[in-house]
């Protein structure tokens, strides 16, 4: 009950409050306006500030994908050099390949050919 | 903050949208009727949840500021103004308030009595239960210092509230009936020395 009848004694300090909030001083009411006009004599912003426009690398660096990417393509860069410099086994000699340099790999023996020619005739 | 809608009234007073829109199209006039319009709410907002008049008037010029730069791309019949701009005041409330925090509040930054109708006793017992209420206020949580004042000081309804706050009408039931408990807790030592029963 005694909850009750504080929780109904709020209504004259909440009426207290409301009487009194409606005032804005002269100066605040000032400086808002003067905001207000300044806003709207300001030229409309057309362009992006200068220095939030990204450089030419970072450009190309979004444009393969980040950092991420960009080490990922630089593995594959120094794989093929590698590749290049030392070839496996298996891999035919680039340099060789280049050069115009016959290659001592027979895939058929010389003399089966011939022989093969000579049956056919 | 908006005037009544659905009057048939050739002179009704243009909506906060329209005055808005007018605004972004230069009209000086409109900045000075937004301003009378919704300059008050947003100072008294400000003031009940900072407790600090240099703060609030801070904060309401900063909250207008927002309001005028967003103007140009405004779309009416969204949203309301005044929603909008409550909505602001009390994010640029808490955002000062974390920034300060630690720091004390002067609780001595009360309103001043502004009724020329009422008699001086009058006008000093009010301004004795607002200093009440706002120091019962200052020692309320933010989100419940912000609910009571929203619907109890500028009477919004609970939904206007959960949409300004952000969060649900139940929410704002709930942050309101605590922050009541709380401030007729703190008020009800005053009884006496502030005259509750005298009407």
């Amino acid at each position: 009950m005694a909850d009750n009848d504080n929780m109904d004694d709020l209504d004259i300090f909440f009426a207290a409050a409301r009487r009194e909030t409606d005032t804005l001083s002269a100066d605040l009411t000032d400086r808002i306006l003067r905001d207000a006009l300044q806003v709207q004599s300001a030229p409309v912003e057309a362009t992006p500030a200068r220095g939030t426009v990204p450089g030419l690398w970072q450009q190309l660096l979004a444009t393969l994908g980040g950092w991420p990417a960009m080490g990922g393509l630089a593995a594959a860069c120094a794989a093929g050099i590698w590749i290049g410099v030392a070839p496996p086994n298996f891999v035919p000699d680039p340099l060789a390949l280049v050069s115009g340099t016959q290659s001592d790999l027979n895939l058929i023996d010389s003399y089966d050919m011939s022989a093969l020619m000579a049956e056919d005739q | 903050m908006s005037p009544p809608s659905g009057s048939s009234d050739a002179d009704a007073p243009p909506s906060d949208d329209a005055l808005l829109v007018l605004f972004a199209n230069g009209d000086e006039l409109a900045a000075r009727e937004l301003t009378t319009r919704l300059g008050p709410r947003t100072f008294s907002v400000a003031l009940r949840v900072l407790g600090d008049r240099a703060e609030a008037e801070d904060v309401a010029q900063d909250a207008m500021m927002r309001l005028w730069k967003m103007a140009p791309d405004w779309q009416p019949g969204q949203a309301k103004v005044s929603t909008w701009l409550y909505r602001v005041t009390l994010n640029l409330c808490l955002d000062l308030k974390r920034r300060k925090r630690g720091g004390s509040v002067g609780i001595d930054d009360v309103p001043e009595p502004a009724d020329p109708a009422k008699s001086a006793p009058d006008q000093l017992q009010d301004a004795a239960r607002s200093d009440a209420l706002q120091d019962a206020l200052m020692q309320l949580p933010d989100r419940q210092r912000q609910a009571v004042v929203l619907r109890h000081i500028e009477e919004l309804s609970n939904p206007e509230i959960a949409g300004i706050m952000e969060i649900g009408v139940e929410a704002v039931e709930s942050l309101t009936a605590r922050g009541k408990r709380a401030l007729a807790a703190a008020l009800a030592g005053r009884r006496e020395e502030l005259g509750y029963h005298d009407g």
